[in-house]
């Protein structure tokens, strides 16, 4: 059930993205060229809605189903740095951030399977150098979940 | 105009807005927090039994990013093929085949290399657009502030690179 409904929200945001023109290589490289104001709305719209959305959440403390609500922030590092330039480099060289990598393939757009098996290989590739960038970056320390015992 | 759905987009801050109520229903309903690249490491998790991508948060998360990607490409299939033209696929690469025109072959080494930057920096930096730049601005977390900075910075220095240094010019 659960997975019907996150199913029908991806549905809905891969076509809001690609409506949008989130999905569109002109429009990341006039984003980032500062000729088109597109993408800035859009990343703005998006945080201007969550942001009293979460205050409201966090008030309610529950979910639909009654559970309580797990909001758990991420961890600063020098990763978010050095990620992060590098994510940008990738996001501008390919015009496609991770989900329009996705939509963009489902829109037809054959260069978008490369730029996915690149994305899957530099995770992948992550995961690998991970116990050896844990020191110089403090990324936090591996903890294994009940998949592996 | 948009090359995939040959149609003009949507007012930005609309779109941003519904993208914002999507990233709240998933939350309220499914309690699960908006976030692409993560999915990234669930594929790897499917093939790969090394701990780091057995560790709690992809692991114990119930793969629902797969579901969410499924979700994603589909949405891109649904634009596309209510688009003027209807369902196509294609090469074509706007301002990258008018400026710097690459050939098929080369434009795939191109997105290979562009996308290994995605998966690295993305995992590196504990998430993308929609787990920093959405979310986690949103929740005011200072690694997704920062992270944000650093992407958006070196988007903005590499496409200018690209277009107003190397291939552009006065273009």
């Amino acid at each position: 059930m659960m997975h019907a409904v996150v199913l029908v929200l991806g549905v809905a945001f891969g076509y809001v993205l690609s409506r949008g023109g989130a999905t569109d290589y002109d429009y990341i490289q006039r984003m980032f060229l500062f000729e088109s104001p597109q993408l800035y709305f859009i990343i703005g719209g998006a945080v201007a809605v969550v942001m009293p959305g979460l205050v409201l959440l966090r008030k309610l403390g529950k979910t639909i189903t009654g559970q309580p609500l797990v909001i758990k922030p991420k961890p600063r590092h020098l990763g978010n740095v050095f990620g992060g330039v590098l994510f940008g480099v990738g996001w501008s060289v390919t015009g496609m951030c991770p989900g329009p990598v996705l939509v963009n393939i489902g829109e037809g757009k054959l260069y978008a399977w490369p730029a996915l098996l690149g994305a899957l290989a530099g995770a992948y590739l992550l995961g690998v150098l991970y116990p050896h960038l844990v020191g110089p970056l403090r990324l936090p320390p591996l903890k294994v979940g009940p998949g592996n015992g | 105009m948009l090359i995939a759905t040959a149609t003009s987009p949507w007012n930005g801050f609309l779109t941003g807005a519904v993208l914002g109520v999507i990233t709240l229903v998933l939350l309220w309903v499914a309690n699960r927090r908006l976030g692409i690249s993560t999915g990234l490491e669930d594929v790897c998790a499917l093939v790969s039994r090394r701990p780091y991508f057995q560790r709690e948060e992809v692991s114990g998360s119930g793969r629902w990013r797969l579901v969410f990607f499924v979700g994603l490409v589909l949405g891109g299939v649904l634009s596309k093929a209510t688009s003027p033209g209807g369902y196509d696929t294609y090469w074509t690469l706007g301002m990258f085949d008018q400026v710097i025109g690459w050939g098929v072959a080369a434009k795939c080494a191109w997105m290979v290399g562009g996308g290994l930057l995605i998966g690295f920096g993305t995992r590196l930096a504990g998430g993308c657009t929609s787990g920093h730049g959405i979310f986690g601005n949103a929740n005011l977390e200072i690694a997704s502030l920062v992270s944000t900075l650093s992407f958006m910075v070196a988007g903005i220095v590499t496409t200018n690179v690209i277009y107003r240094l190397v291939a552009g010019g006065g273009s």
